[in-house]
């Protein structure tokens, strides 16, 4: 048998059937049935009916989305700064905001504690506040990052042309450098948003007893209650996979129609 | 001045999650996708549980053997162990068995004690060399001529270890709580002890003839589905639930009752353990607290019986109860905490953390060494007595005589009383084992707890309901002399005196409709319910909505019009 390329996709082909299809395979077979093995739609009209669930969604929702709003604005303009500034020593800077990530993550966390501990004394008085304050230290260089990337490769002959019809600087960055940098925003707001939904560890060690989407999935699964438990889950990768398609840049196609530049 | 010796037995940051929920998520997640493997291949155990199983070769301590009980063959056996599997014949013709057991994490004498940890009793000195797993291959080897090869795995929770078994794990001795062996008894997991192993004339039946009487009675008057307990599980270790504080900040009589927990002088500065069973407990104990200490319910004959039902009263209508006193107390307290609560009373962020005995023992035992004297109170009302036990599981033993009595064997070996204080000094829980004739438990209890000949201001602390069964009555041999302070401290969690000792009850197993029950109430205290949510809130939804609407909608026009180009 003649050697193919085809063949060295066959590890990749294994992987996404024994850890992507057949768990999803699994999730939606939990997800429609009950106790019993029989079909339902119960877990999925249970889940919008209680308004504790809804509630929960809710309050992960506005975590997440505070988070975001939050990283975004610490990000870009320290990003934009490292990648039009006159600066030196860049990747020295940048390697401070990201070195945190290299650092096992609940020791940061506890770190993180005893420093709100310090500052706010009693740490369970303020649950919303410490837990955007730790998701945000944990998720902020993933905002970084994408931002920082895009912003430095941008073509400053864009910049030239603009102060050469009239721009000044104001305008050539809101016309020109903003609106080229929103495929970075996306990839760190869907780097962001997403895991911040839940991440419920930071919210356990922060002292927040209420719960957001991934401790109520883990509370469904301790109580033997995995078919409620999928469901969430499933939800939960719906709403994902909207907000994927929502934020799915399409500079590919722009480009080759020169759309946003014009 | 107390003679407990407290140099690092264990692990400064080595947190035992005991029955702790934050674990059961992680493998909950685990669980969702090692589903698909139990599903595609459920013949391959390897995807088939989170459990970090591994094979206790016993090779480690094989070389350093010097004179001790060890047989002149043992090295090479050992040797020759490493490569052994399932029960099979060795190149010798000897028949060799293989334990899975599977037990919590941490709760097992791992050996390598230092010099100075030596336990001196007066009946011989009681010491860790190597792990008591590598100890039980060579001892059942020497006993029964037969080679028996342990596979140790460890769980977070008894729901992870019931998720485990369900993935399709397999083991042939496993170690819940109560709760969770009385389930695996009413589903018919559990193959029943055998008859021998109550047969108290063979002098290897450690744990029948060891067994504390009160403990030993428990099991034989409780049931599920008309078996009772001894039947099928024997008791490994046992605690109750109380409160640890800082004395300097709470009163003695403000810690006895579970009312602590919504007590408003401590806003914020309790935490409470994030577990379903427990807080229900806690909120029956407070709410039903007058009816609870009145003296006419204290004096009732049937005073235990009706403890039992009064704490485990499921009625939707009790139910609702908790469910508002939960809430209340959640504003109340710092937090629910998973782990940190042993930490967070060492440190002293909070003044008080409701807790399980042994894990009391373990953080008065941590704020001592930094010179920071933290107290235990068993509430007033009543508290939750619950035990570890061996059950062996019909999908391991599979009808194997000689699995069945290796496992076995390896439950009378752990409780010889001077492997139960080993455990017990590794871990720090209360063993099951009181020694029966033999008197090394109670000088270990004395040893540790017992006052010193010049000590100033002791009390008598009786012990005679753990050693003979009678919480009535008192035998001057099981008194003993210890210092005052002792008594609501480390003693008086690992020992529970006789007065608090009646006022514990146990929490049943509860049926699948009423953990259904409960577990909803939990989740509608633990969750942000939107009934609450302020006008303010519901603009900012409709703001946010509105705005995805319009986004999707542009989106999908977008996409439209890229297709028509």
């Amino acid at each position: 048998m003649r050697f193919s390329r085809k063949y060295l996709g066959i590890p990749y082909y294994i992987f996404l059937g024994l850890f992507v299809i057949a768990p999803l395979v699994v999730l939606f077979y939990y997800a429609f049935t009950n106790g019993s093995g029989q079909f339902t739609l119960m877990n999925f009209a249970g889940f919008f009916t209680n308004p504790n669930t809804l509630g929960t969604l809710l309050y992960s929702f506005a975590i997440a989305a505070v988070t975001t709003v939050v990283c975004v604005l610490l990000a870009y303009p320290l990003a934009y700064i490292l990648a039009t500034g006159r600066l030196r020593r860049k990747s020295g800077i940048i390697m401070i905001f990201v070195m945190p990530m290299w650092i096992n993550f609940s020791l940061r966390i506890t770190a993180l504690k005893e420093v709100l501990t310090f500052l706010e004394g009693n740490l369970a008085m303020y649950p919303f506040l410490n837990a955007v304050v730790g998701m945000t230290y944990d998720f902020l260089p993933f905002m970084i990052l994408p931002i920082y990337t895009t912003i430095s490769r941008l073509d400053r002959s864009l910049l030239e042309a603009a102060a050469d019809l009239g721009a000044n600087e104001r305008e050539a960055f809101l016309k020109v450098t903003l609106p080229l940098s929103m495929p970075g925003v996306m990839s760190g707001v869907s780097m962001v948003f997403l895991p911040a939904m839940t991440n419920y560890v930071v919210l356990d060690m922060l002292y927040n007893s209420t719960y957001i989407m991934g401790s109520l999935i883990g509370s469904y699964f301790s109580a033997y209650n995995w078919n409620g438990g999928s469901m969430i889950a499933l939800i939960l990768l719906g709403i994902i996979c909207l907000f994927t398609y929502l934020s799915d840049s399409d500079e590919g196609q722009n480009n080759t129609r020169g759309g946003a530049l014009l | 001045m107390f003679r407990r010796n407290l140099n690092g037995r264990r692990a400064a940051f080595s947190f035992r999650g005991r029955k702790d929920s934050s674990a059961a998520a992680f493998t909950a997640a685990l669980a969702a996708f090692s589903v698909a493997a139990a599903v595609f291949s459920p013949s391959l155990p390897v995807f088939a549980g989170s459990s970090t199983a591994f094979a206790n070769t016993g090779s480690n301590g094989a070389a350093e053997e010097t004179a001790t009980e060890s047989s002149t063959g043992a090295a090479e056996q050992t040797a020759s162990e490493i490569n052994a599997g399932a029960a099979q014949s060795t190149a010798a013709g000897k028949k060799e068995v293989t334990l899975r057991i599977c037990n919590w994490e941490e709760y097992i004498d791992e050996g390598g004690w230092g010099e100075d940890e030596k336990i001196d009793l007066p009946s011989g000195d009681v010491f860790g060399e190597k792990p008591l797993i590598e100890d039980f291959e060579e001892w059942y080897e020497k006993t029964y001529g037969v080679r028996v090869h342990v596979e140790y795995s460890t769980f977070g929770t008894n729901e992870d270890l019931y998720n485990m078994l369900s993935l399709g794990d397999t083991y042939d001795l496993v170690c819940p709580s109560e709760y969770m062996f009385m389930k695996l008894i009413s589903e018919d997991q559990v193959v029943p002890l055998s008859d021998h192993f109550f047969d108290t004339s063979d002098e290897n039946n450690y744990y029948i003839k060891g067994v504390s009487p009160y403990l030993k009675n428990i099991f034989d008057t409780h049931e599920i589905d008309g078996k009772p307990w001894s039947k099928y599980a024997a008791g490994y270790m046992w605690g109750v639930t109380g409160i640890v504080y800082n004395p300097e900040l709470v009163s003695r009589e403000e810690a006895s009752t579970w009312q602590i927990l919504t007590n408003p002088a401590f806003k914020r500065r309790i935490t409470i353990k994030d577990s379903v069973r427990e807080c229900y407990f806690a909120a029956i104990g407070a709410l039903e607290h007058d009816k609870l200490t009145s003296s006419a319910f204290l004096q009732d004959p049937q005073y235990r019986t009706h403890l039992e039902e009064e704490l485990n009263n499921t009625t939707p209508e009790m139910i609702g109860r908790v469910q508002d006193w939960l809430q209340d107390m959640k504003n109340n307290v710092y937090s629910f905490e998973v782990d940190s609560g042993k930490a967070d009373m060492v440190t002293g962020k909070v003044a008080a953390n409701y807790q399980w005995s042994g894990d009391a023992v373990y953080t008065m035992d941590q704020a001592d060494e930094d010179n920071f004297k933290l107290d235990f109170a068993i509430p007033e009302e009543a508290s939750n007595i619950y035990f570890d036990g061996w059950v062996m599981l019909k999908n391991g033993i599979r009808g194997d005589a000689d699995r069945q009595q290796a496992a076995e064997a390896f439950i009378n070996f752990i409780s010889r009383p001077d492997n139960a204080i080993r455990n017990m000094y590794y871990i720090g829980y209360t063993s099951f084992i009181s020694g029966g004739e033999d008197p090394r438990i109670l000088e270990y209890i004395d040893w540790n707890y017992g006052a010193d000949e010049d000590e100033k201001d002791t009390a008598g602390y009786n012990l005679t309901y753990f050693f003979t069964g009678d919480d009535e009555g008192t035998d001057p041999d099981y008194v003993l002399t210890v210092p005052e302070k002792q008594v609501n401290r480390q003693l008086g969690a690992q020992y529970p005196s006789v007065g608090n000792i009646r006022r514990t009850c146990i929490m049943r197993y509860f049926d699948k409709q009423q953990n259904a029950d409960i577990n909803r109430m939990w989740v509608n205290v633990r969750c942000y319910n939107i009934k609450k949510l302020p006008v303010w809130g519901w603009c900012l939804c409709a703001a946010g909505a509105a705005a995805f609407l319009a986004m999707l909608v542009l989106r999908i026009r977008k996409s439209l019009r890229v297709k028509v180009q």
